[in-house]
């Protein structure tokens, strides 16, 4: 069976099953088992053991169980609750404020974090429920949470874009500074989308009203709510620029940040952090048997030839240097749909890279427009995993339906955001060039 | 076995990325070489580190013939060949990576590693002989400039490291570049001077240590055994024929690629060598000496290797 | 109690007891890792086990959560089509994708169980500078996969009693902790 047709009815099943409620992990798993026996037979299932085992020995992923960890001890003991009140008594006149303001959270855990899924998760815990509380529209509310939680690949630290130089062999330094000015680009476009939004359509985001906006020394008094969140962040970031943690320890740092708020507030209780730990527990094995069964099907589909199936597509490709870029980003888009970032990176770079260089453009730049291609593919259906990680946090009535639907103006702008990029690479190769 | 006209095709696993010079110079030859010598009859399909299997499961799935072929660095069959651990390269044992080539090809190690891997069912075929050499934020220039660094090592090396009185801890490949910006460690190895800069860690850490911690056949074929014996006896040597000829060929080559690499980063990056003075290597030597020992007590053949290696040594005038 | 009931309450039981003492790891991790930072940070002696212990006890506590989070229904699914059916036509659809689910966990077992066979007939290390044994990461593979297959089981005996309306199983409303859904 040729390759294209096996992608058809391997990517056909995968939305079958999936549309019937079979929870993603058993879906990808599935099929990758239904899939390796027919085109290699049965002890290719070793794979599948052996990928799960490779994912379980990442140490990166370590981060994750700890960012949850910190951010629901942070929202079980209050501290994240006054944060919001907080934001509301200074930003509340303000349609949309509070979605700006839970960006700026975002943008600030991106710094913190190289990987996707603990902000997703972190962000859904603390902002969410603030949001809704206070008449945000819920597909504004987990549009913004799903869109600046996929900011951490792209801000750096980031695992991809370290992942990406390693098989590009270009600078991981220079693709760290490479990421800064679009990622304040990305949140640039996010923010002058919710503010326009929330003006033409003010019940999305709604400003406090006036009598309840509070008084200067109450807003004074508020203000004590960032100074444990800030001193968390500080603990972190500063742990990591200060050399004293990887990135992945820094996670470690952020807990420990959280316990000391905790005490602060006179929260730290058995109960409290026993039931943190149980759902921290429940919502990272979550996140890794999604990862288990998205290695295992990434490595399926390359077992098949998809890199055959990448240089084939690629020979079909006319119309000069820029149309050939598009068309990587637009077969990266779609691959994104359905698989995991670091699988994409495996079966396309290869390709790519060489074209890319002797087309003559900067593989750094590529990268970046990569990277946020990446990042929408977090975020589109039917497989962005960042989708399912908010699945796995948001209140009973919220629907998958209602998560889908959410993305939409974000993955527009992200596509915006590429395209200026395109046109002004500058973006991207300015703060490189000024550093190496 | 397979009929004159069948073609075959065999999945490669490697432990390079698709971007390393390895993976160009070492696996695509392969593929290209065998192409021709078989008349396109024997095929190799690549996949890049970790596609299929990662390194240390790919010895497991070449024994179970999931997969006809594999790369690896020795120190992933560790539990498999008690040999391993010599193979991976004995600190401060070797000086030149000629001495190593002739204790794999002449003196017979290489026989002795073909020998217990075909207890797993596996063909064991060296790719190259090569160095692994430090990199450092500052030059060592002591004892006490030695024993104050934090480095980032693994396996053996970081054992011996530690014992010899450095602080070495073992960090993940994707954050060893922040973790040396940093000044979460001070210093690293990743091969030697190519596999450093394909990490980028020269941007962050501007010296360049020599000598080699140690010199060994760092990179080495696994073919299943069985699907190496379905061939037609006549590509069955042309596989082993063309193996034995890549050993030389990449040894050299690779050398070379080494000295240009260090040429350029020299030049374009400012990067200098600082060499372990000599008290430091002496002191370094005799520490390394219990390692070996060690190696020793993990098998009757890993005994016999060392003793032959220690031998050798002396024939060569270091010990 | 019928034998079904037992085996259903039993293996829930299971899942929920190893769920709420491996929940626990995560103060471990912490502990390890914060320890470790001080360690080469304050005492500039960085340990060689401290992150590998870290590691392997993250391998093992995201193995075997598969059980418990299905006993929770925290595995998540897309119920575009789920929020629109009847309890029974949802059950009943359940049962007929639970064939893929047995495809995957049991393949994933057998592997599981044949890989971790394999490193303990060795007894298997993990040749670091630490060196400790690793066979029980790769046990906790199959061991974990196996509470995921008992709990799979488990729903599927709850899905045959709604789908066929049988008196062994009636479902209540979760009472678990946590809003996930
Ligand atoms: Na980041
Ligand atoms: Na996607």
């Amino acid at each position: 069976m040729s390759i294209e047709v096996l992608t058809l009815l391997f990517f056909g099943s995968l939305l079958f099953f999936l549309l019937l409620g079979l929870p993603l992990t058993f879906v990808l798993g599935g099929v990758s088992v239904v899939f390796l026996y027919f085109t290699w037979g049965f002890d290719s299932f070793y794979m599948v053991a052996s990928q799960i085992l490779g994912t379980m020995n990442s140490f990166t992923l370590v981060a994750i169980p700890l960012f949850v960890f910190m951010a629901m001890v942070l929202e079980r003991t209050g501290v994240a609750k006054d944060l919001y009140r907080m934001m509301h008594l200074w930003f509340g006149g303000l349609r949309g404020g509070l979605a700006i303001g839970t960006l700026v959270i975002c943008a600030v855990f991106a710094a913190m974090v190289g990987i996707s899924g603990a902000a997703v998760v972190a962000m859904g815990t603390i902002a969410l429920p603030s949001m809704l509380e206070r008449g945000y529209d819920r597909k504004m509310a987990l549009g913004v949470i799903n869109t600046g939680g996929g900011w951490g690949i792209l801000i750096p630290p980031s695992i991809l874009m370290i992942l990406y130089a390693l098989i590009t062999g270009v600078s991981v330094g220079q693709m760290f500074a490479a990421g800064v000015m679009p990622g304040v680009l990305l949140m640039v476009l996010t923010v002058v989308y919710i503010l326009v939004r929330s003006t033409l359509q003010p019940h999305l985001a709604p400003a406090l009203p006036p009598g309840e906006r509070g008084t200067w020394p109450e807003k004074f008094r508020a203000l004590r709510a960032v100074l444990l969140p800030i001193g968390v962040v500080l603990m972190v970031l500063g742990s990591i620029i200060g050399g004293i943690t990887t990135p992945t320890e820094a996670a470690a740092m952020g807990v420990l940040g959280a316990l000391i708020s905790a005490a602060v507030y006179r929260q730290f209780k058995w109960s409290i952090m026993h039931e943190a730990a149980i759902r921290t527990f429940k919502l990272t094995g979550m996140i890794m048997w999604i990862l288990f069964a998205a290695h295992a099907f990434s490595a399926a589909y390359q077992s098949m030839g998809a890199q055959d199936l990448i240089e084939g597509l690629m020979q079909l490709i006319p119309g000069g240097p820029w149309g050939i870029i598009i068309a990587m980003m637009v077969i990266v888009f779609f691959l994104a749909m359905v698989l995991d970032p670091v699988g994409i990176m495996l079966i396309t770079l290869p390709v790519f890279m060489p074209i890319v260089k002797s087309l003559g453009f900067d593989p750094i730049w590529f990268g970046i427009l990569f990277v946020i291609n990446m990042e929408i593919g977090y975020k589109t259906p039917p497989f962005g995993f960042n989708l399912f990680y908010l699945k796995g946090v948001v209140p009973p009535g919220i629907t998958m339906k209602d998560i889908y639907g959410s993305v939409i103006p974000f993955v527009v702008i992200e596509i915006l955001a590429i395209a200026i990029i395109m046109v002004f690479p500058e973006i991207a190769t300015w703060l490189p060039g000024l550093f190496f | 076995p397979v009929a004159a006209q069948d073609t075959v095709t065999w999945k490669v696993q490697a432990h390079w990325p698709a971007a390393s010079s390895s993976y160009t110079d070492s696996l695509k030859r392969l593929k290209r070489v065998l192409d021709e010598r078989t008349d396109g009859q024997l095929q190799l399909k690549l996949y890049e580190a970790g596609a299929l299997f990662s390194a240390k499961e790919t010895f497991n799935a070449v024994s179970r013939g999931i997969l006809e072929m594999g790369v690896i660095s020795p120190g992933y069959a560790q539990d498999k060949m008690s040999l391993a651990g010599i193979a991976s390269g004995l600190p401060f044992a070797f000086r030149n990576v000629w001495e190593v080539a002739y204790f794999h090809k002449n003196l017979g190690f290489e026989q002795m590693l073909r020998d217990e891997a075909a207890e797993h069912g596996v063909y064991w075929s060296t790719d190259k002989v090569f160095t692994t050499e430090m990199v450092v934020k500052k030059p060592i220039n002591s004892w006490e400039d030695f024993t104050s660094l934090k480095i980032r090592s693994s396996g053996a090396l970081q054992k011996f490291l530690t014992d010899a009185g450095a602080s070495a801890s073992y960090i993940p490949g994707s954050e060893l570049y922040s973790a040396l910006d940093s000044g979460i460690v001070d210093g690293a190895h990743w091969g030697a001077v190519q596999g450093a800069a394909s990490m980028s860690l020269y941007e962050v850490a501007k010296y360049h240590v020599k000598p080699a911690l140690n010199i060994a056949g760092t990179d080495v074929f696994l073919i299943n055994q069985k699907a190496l014996n379905k061939l037609p006896e006549d590509m069955q040597k042309i596989v082993k024929d063309t193996l034995n000829e890549q050993f030389w060929i990449r040894t050299n080559e690779y050398q070379f690629k080494e000295r240009k690499t260090l040429a350029t980063i020299q030049a374009e990056q400012g990067v200098k060598i600082t060499k372990l003075p000599e008290d430091v290597q002496a002191k370094l030597t005799e520490a390394a000496k219990e390692t070996w020992e060690e190696e020793g007590k993990r098998s009757e053949k890993a005994q016999k290797a060392l003793n032959m290696l220690k031998d050798y040594l002396a024939d060569l005038g270091y010990l | 109690m019928n034998v079904l009931t037992a085996f259903i309450t039993g293996v829930t039981r299971l899942n929920d007891f190893v769920g709420r003492w491996l929940a626990l790891l995560v103060f471990v991790m912490f502990v390890l890792l914060i320890g470790e930072v001080g360690f080469r940070y304050l005492l500039n002696a960085p340990t060689s086990w401290t992150n590998e212990l870290t590691q392997m006890l993250f391998g093992v506590y995201a193995v075997m959560s598969g059980g418990y989070i299905l006993a929770h229904k925290g595995h998540v699914n897309v119920d575009l089509l789920h929020s629109h059916l009847s309890p029974r036509k949802r059950a009943l659809m359940d049962i007929a994708t639970s064939l893929l689910f047995f495809i995957f966990t049991l393949a994933l077992l057998w592997f599981g169980i044949d890989m971790a066979r394999e490193s303990m007939a060795s007894w298997e290390t993990s040749y670091s500078a630490w060196n400790p044994p690793i066979w029980p990461v790769k046990l906790a593979i199959p061991v974990g996969t196996g509470l995921l297959v008992l709990q799979g089981l488990a729903k599927l005996l709850e899905d045959i009693a709604i789908a066929f309306n049988l008196d062994y199983y009636r479902p209540v409303s979760d009472t678990s902790e946590g809003e996930q859904s």
